[in-house]
């Protein structure tokens, strides 16, 4: 299952804090600086996959490391779009491309609620973001992976407020990301 | 006043540059007062707010109650505000949870649907095992919701309320299967509770088969790949128990292989298929090679496809997880996974050692270390601690810089001008890839080294290349980071490779002694680590041990005494306090030399620098150091003062014997029987000889004679010779450490430990009463100032000269002193060549390597041990140890264990032994009921009949009172069936009653630990351990009753 979703941007600012257990506040902003340490020090090329950050790292230890108890969160996958950093904390039991997909679809949705996304409209309506990523995970279990459902039931929910209007403007630019998003997803 | 909305603070931060401390105090400030206002929207605004703050590490828990008020309102929008605070705030220890549970219940049953999703996605949060038991009745109507997304969202709700309270799972189970089986269930629905059974899936896989053909079905007609995968994954779980299902799930998974177009779902087939064993069980095959063949073409297409990192770090998982059981389809891919290891992603190459450490033979072992070396050498020693820059952590505080990111936030297309230079290697990656590097090296008792020297040469370079390790740990004499050091491994090591290969063992020395040179501590030790610096440990060892394999003893001997040295960890220190005496014998044991007055110069010189050395650490804190010291001090004071006495020779000439304190009696300290590798639990093997005798006392006299020997140390005491002698001694160590101070006849005094009174007894039969008399004095005297006296006899050898203040100390000491005994008796086997784990796994008959070089095994009687094998853990896993077991969890993990303990009562006609499972429960509740109002009945008879009895008669009111309502507690509980028995049994048990529901009582808590001890273990039994819990209910019943259970 998914244990967390985090968003932050490059200046390791968070955008949007997401545990599927009860963490206390100062842990919650400690895993995000050390996972933000580690993502922030990776090329351009590199993989999507972290490795387990020191908080997390330790106790997932205790078993042996070829085969982590299934409970344990034990994979850190990230997507890195212009401004922002997504990532989410799993346990083994998820696919690792999969996961990557699923950030892609949670990305996609916010493009589509609020057209050409960026990170201030995240910034500016985060509870928005909060809505979108209940739609896609209710309890760390996924729920949905269709992107029109995804976005159907956000705007259920509400119109979603469109950046205030001084803001200039302009998108997280999906299409230019990652890189064969395109050919990933092709089965979708 | 002024009030802020989130879009005004958001401003107000980005505009408040440098001083957003300041303005986070005090719209804090604000929203305290706005919250508690009675104007709701101004409550939800303030909420909003602080939720937003909360994300950068501000506390908001103060606000719990408020949450819930805005909770309670009807608006839509204010619910929303608020439950998504208590999602983002509310932690386990928030005590308003209970107030929560009502509203909670409200808004399942609403009629809108977009609040019925706020409490599914909250509860997931928020929720508890009381809570989850009120909240089921609830929540299960949901699962049949006119709207798909409200339907989906209580699968999943109800899966999370199971993780902590697993009866969840009976009532809903039934409903969630039959969702699944329904044709026309929205898509979304179906994936979602495939989702659920694929989480709970792996923990009770047996209860899923049934669902096996309706699972298939889903993944045949394909549509959605996240569901394709869970799909997949589950059955990789299912195959092991359904080896059938493997034949029927090969043509689709080979199928999708080959046509699909989404990455994520090829990998996963072939994912499933190694994990699945399905590999495994086709092999031998044609369509088995042609499957294998297929996956493992794929997965280097994977490794080999340009320019996506992604796909190369899954298929070395998935090649990862096939080594140990299809070495040979690996070992097939080795040009690209050697690749991989100078990936300059670290997350790549961290995979890629993982699999290479599996792949290693004798063939490539020199190749895949040369790499890795040259990575260790290559690379700057840098940890990502060092740049202040990304450590976000050290931050004095979580800030909302909500305007240092204008530029950023706006830019779109950003081009990251990273370089690509790969970044030095963080320090946890070097000390894997040393770990490894040994690990590979002495796999199976170095099978795969052909040529030692090399090993060596590979040893000697590691240490250089050691990563600084936390230099905190380095100074206090803790032992526990003992096993996971890299300097230490790398010292086991080479002290492993020294005691075993004899061929090697100049080599091995001739390293162990440039690292302990002092003059060559620069270059072997780099500045830029001050990792290895352990190894000196097991250097210093070698030294010693192999004192007469050393081509330079005097520089050696110099490097040990060199006042650097003492600043040294103390077990190294310790270690090298062992050392010097032994090099010191090498130096000065040769009876060949003539004693010449520059003989005698040199060495009563060499002697008094040791002294020199040795007299200050006498009073070292570390009590191993202290003993070793003062031992030795001794010892080499005695030899000096041989060595003065000895006349030389004329320097010309004739030959002189040299002292044979010197060339005797101090190398017979060391030399003796060779070490030699010892097997763990070895010595437990030797066999007890028929003839050994352990009951029979060896001296039927000893209590007499120990006595009289006892006697006699009183009167040596006062023997002058005697005090010349140990006078020194005392004076000096008497207030440090009174071990060497023992003399003989105390050392005889043990058995004086025993109790008093038998002493006496002894002491009785051959004292005089007016010695006895003197003696039950001294004791008490003794006795008085020491409460934790421990040896009778211990204060007596220095009782006359000890001070005051002296005593005090060797109290204390003395207490410390016990302590470290069985320390001290750890350390012994630990120089000795047997440091604790390192042989266990090395029980197997001595090997040979190629090239006949002889590597010593480990000696031992009879077969090995067999779960001794895999005791090389601590260098693979070496912090694996320390990290307390399993016990411990791990941060956001979300314990499903409970889960493993619930049967689904899954068998083919499920659902309809669930409806009569249903029926079965309505009946009990009816007679539960119909039972209560029977005991009411009696009740309100008997009350009324003790009305009309006297005052003796009250006290059975009473009694009766407080028995009625205990039946009426045990009642109420889940599991009717026995309670029901109980109650009516009870019932007509009439006035005798009362003693029985307390034996009851007592008894009951036993059945529920029995039940839960069955539940506990595990997902296989844990179906049995249910029946078991019923059954023994049932019994208990019966057996308490004694008389048959009435209208049962």
């Amino acid at each position: 299952m998914i244990n967390a979703v985090l968003v932050f941007n490059n200046a390791g600012q968070p955008r949007l804090t997401k545990f599927y257990t009860q963490l206390e506040t100062s842990v919650q902003q400690r895993l995000i600086s050390e996972i933000f340490t580690l993502v922030s020090n990776r090329a351009n090329s590199a993989c999507n996959f972290l490795p387990l950050p020191p908080l997390l790292a330790n106790s997932s230890k205790s078993s042996t490391p070829t085969t982590p108890h299934n409970d344990t969160p034990s994979l850190v996958t990230y997507r890195h779009y212009a401004t922002l950093y997504f990532i989410i904390i799993s346990t083994s039991t998820e696919s690792p491309l999969a996961l990557l997909d699923l950030i892609q679809v949670f990305v996609q949705a916010l493009d589509g609620l609020f057209e050409n996304v960026c990170e201030l409209d995240l910034i500016f309506n985060f509870e928005v973001l909060h809505a979108t990523l209940g739609e896609i995970i209710v309890g760390g279990v996924v729920v949905e992976t269709q992107l029109d459902k995804v976005v159907q039931g956000v705007k259920a929910q509400g119109k979603v407020a469109k950046r205030p209007v001084n803001e200039s403007k302009s998108g997280l630019s999906l299409g230019g990301f990652g890189r064969g998003d395109a050919s990933v997803w092709s089965g979708r | 006043m002024f009030e802020k909305s989130l879009y005004e603070l958001i401003r107000g931060l980005r505009s408040h540059k440098g001083s957003e401390k300041e303005y986070i105090a005090d719209s804090i400030k604000e929203c305290r007062k706005e919250i508690r206002t009675n104007d709701m929207d101004l409550k939800s605004t303030a909420l909003m707010k602080l939720t937003y703050l909360e994300m950068f590490g501000h506390d908001m828990s103060w606000a719990s109650f408020n949450v819930l008020e805005v909770m309670s309102s009807p608006k839509y929008r204010h619910k929303r505000t608020a439950y998504l605070a208590a999602v983002q705030s509310f932690r386990r220890d928030t005590d308003v949870l209970v107030l929560a549970e009502n509203q909670l219940k409200k808004d399942i049953s609403s009629p809108t649907p977009t609040v019925i999703s706020l409490p599914l996605g909250a509860i997931p949060h928020v929720i508890n095992p009381s809570m989850a038991n009120s909240l089921l009745t609830d929540l299960l109507p949901r699962l049949t919701h006119s709207h798909a997304s409200i339907r989906k969202k209580t699968v999943v709700t109800l899966y999370r309320l199971a993780l902590v309270y697993p009866e969840t799972l009976r009532p809903a189970w039934p409903k969630i299967k039959e969702r699944l089986q329904d044709d026309n269930e929205d898509p979304s629905v179906t994936a979602a509770i495939v989702n659920v059974v694929c989480e709970l899936g792996w923990r009770r896989p047996q209860d899923f088969l049934p669902l096996a053909p309706r699972l298939f079905d889903l993944l045949v007609e394909g549509g959605n790949n996240w569901m394709a995968i869970k799909l997949i994954k589950l059955f990789a779980t299912l195959t092991p128990l359904e080896p059938r299902l493997i034949k029927k799930l090969l043509p689709p998974l080979t199928k999708i292989i080959r046509e699909t177009g989404a990455m994520s779902l090829l990998y996963e087939c072939i994912n499933g298929i190694i994990q699945g064993g399905i590999l495994d069980a086709v092999e031998g095959t044609t369509e088995g090679e042609e499957v294998a063949r297929l996956c493992v073409g794929k997965l280097r297409g994977m490794m080999v496809i340009e320019g996506d990192a992604n796909l190369k770090y899954v298929a070395l998982l998935a090649f990862d997880k096939i080594v140990r059981s299809h070495p040979k389809l690996v070992s097939q891919q080795q040009d690209v996974i050697l690749d991989c290891i100078d990936d300059p992603d670290i997350s790549i190459r961290m995979r890629a050692l993982d699999l290479v450490v599996g792949m290693v033979n004798s063939d490539n072992l020199t190749a895949i270390v040369g790499r890795l070396m040259r990575q260790l050498r290559n690379a700057p020693i840098a940890s990502t601690t060092d740049d202040p820059a990304n450590d976000r952590g050290r931050l004095s505080g979580p800030v909302p810089y909500g305007d240092s990111d204008d530029e950023d936030a706006e830019e779109t297309l950003r081009q990251h001008q990273r370089s690509n230079v790969p970044p030095p290697l963080p320090e946890d990656y070097r000390l894997n890839v040393i770990q490894r590097i040994l690990d590979m090296c002495s796999r199976e008792t170095y099978a795969n080294i052909t040529d030692f020297d090399w090993y060596i040469d590979v040893l000697t370079q590691l240490v250089r290349v050691s990563p600084s390790t936390k230099s905190s740990s380095s100074g206090d004499d803790e032992d526990l980071e003992s096993t996971d050091d890299v300097g230490r491994s790398i010292g086991r090591e080479l002290q492993n490779v020294a005691v075993r290969v004899k061929s090697v063992r100049p080599e091995a020395v001739d390293a162990a002694q440039a690292l302990v040179l002092i003059d060559r501590r620069d270059q072997m030790f780099p500045a830029s680590g001050n990792g290895g610096l352990n190894v000196l440990e097991y250097a210093g060892w070698l030294v010693g041990e192999y004192a007469n394999y050393l081509t330079q003893p005097e520089p050696v001997m110099t490097s040990l005494l060199h006042p650097a040295s003492v600043q040294l960890p103390p077990m190294t220190l310790a270690v090298y306090l062992q050392a010097i005496p032994k090099v010191f014998a090498s130096m000065s044991g040769d009876d060949q030399i003539s004693w010449t007055p520059e003989r005698k110069t040199l060495m009563t010189l060499l002697m008094a620098r040791i002294i020199h050395f040795l007299d200050p650490l006498s009073t070292h804190p570390s009590l191993e150091v202290q003993e070793r010291a003062v031992e030795y001090l001794e010892l080499l004071r005695l030899a000096a003062e041989a060595a003065s006495g000895a006349a030389p020779g004329d320097a010309h000439g004739d030959f002189t014997d040299p002292p044979l304190l010197l060339t005797q009696a101090i190398p017979a300290l060391f030399t003796g029987a060779e070490l030699n590798p010892v097997a763990p639990g070895a010595q437990r093997k030797v066999p007890i000889p028929d003839d050994l005798d352990l009951d029979t006392p060896i001296n039927p006299n000893l209590h007499s004679l120990l006595a009289q020997a006892e006697y006699e140390g009183f009167e040596t005491e006062e023997d002058d010779v005697y005090a010349a002698y140990s006078e020194p001694v005392t004076s000096y160590t008497s207030v440090t450490s009174p071990a060497p101070t023992i003399s003989a006849s105390e050392r005889l005094d043990a058995p004086h430990k025993e109790p008093s009174s038998y002493q006496n007894a002894v002491e009785e039969e051959y004292l005089d009463p007016d010695i006895l008399a003197r003696r039950k004095a001294e004791r008490k005297e003794r006795y008085k100032d020491d409460p934790f006296y421990i040896d009778p006899e211990g204060g007596q050898g220095s009782s006359g000269a000890v001070t005051p203040l002296g005593s005090i100390v060797r109290a204390g000491n003395e207490e410390v002193d016990i302590d470290a005994i069985p320390i001290m008796a750890l350390e012994l086997e630990h120089s000795r060549g047997t440091p604790t784990g390192e042989y266990m796994g090395r029980s197997r008959s001595p090997r040979r390597a190629p090239k006949r070089v002889e590597i010593m095994g480990d000696e031992t009687l009879g077969p090995g041990e067999p779960n001794a094998t895999d005791g090389r853990e601590d260098i693979i896993a070496p912090s694996s140890r320390q990290v307390g077991g399993k016990g411990k969890k791990s941060l956001l993990e979300v314990d499903s264990s409970g889960l493993g303990s619930l049967s689904l009562d899954d068998e083919s006609s499920g659902r309809k032994l669930t409806k009569l499972d249903i029926e079965r429960r309505e009946q009990e509740e009816a007679e539960m009921k119909k039972a209560l109002m029977e005991v009411e009945r009696l009740r309100l008879e008997m009350q009324r009949a003790s009305q009309r009895l006297e005052a003796k008669g009250e006290v059975t009111v009473k009694k009766k009172k407080k028995k009625v309502r205990k039946v009426e507690i045990e009642g109420e509980a889940p599991e009717s069936t026995a309670h029901v028995g109980e109650a009516e049994a009870e019932a007509e048990a009439g006035a005798d009653a009362d003693k029985r529901v307390k034996k009851k009582k007592k008894k009951k808590p036993k059945t529920d630990d029995a039940g839960e001890g069955n539940a506990a273990e595990g997902a296989a039994e844990a179906e049995e351990g249910v029946v078991k819990k019923k059954k023994k209910k049932r019994r208990q019943v019966v057996m308490d009753e004694g008389e048959p259970a009435v209208e049962a």
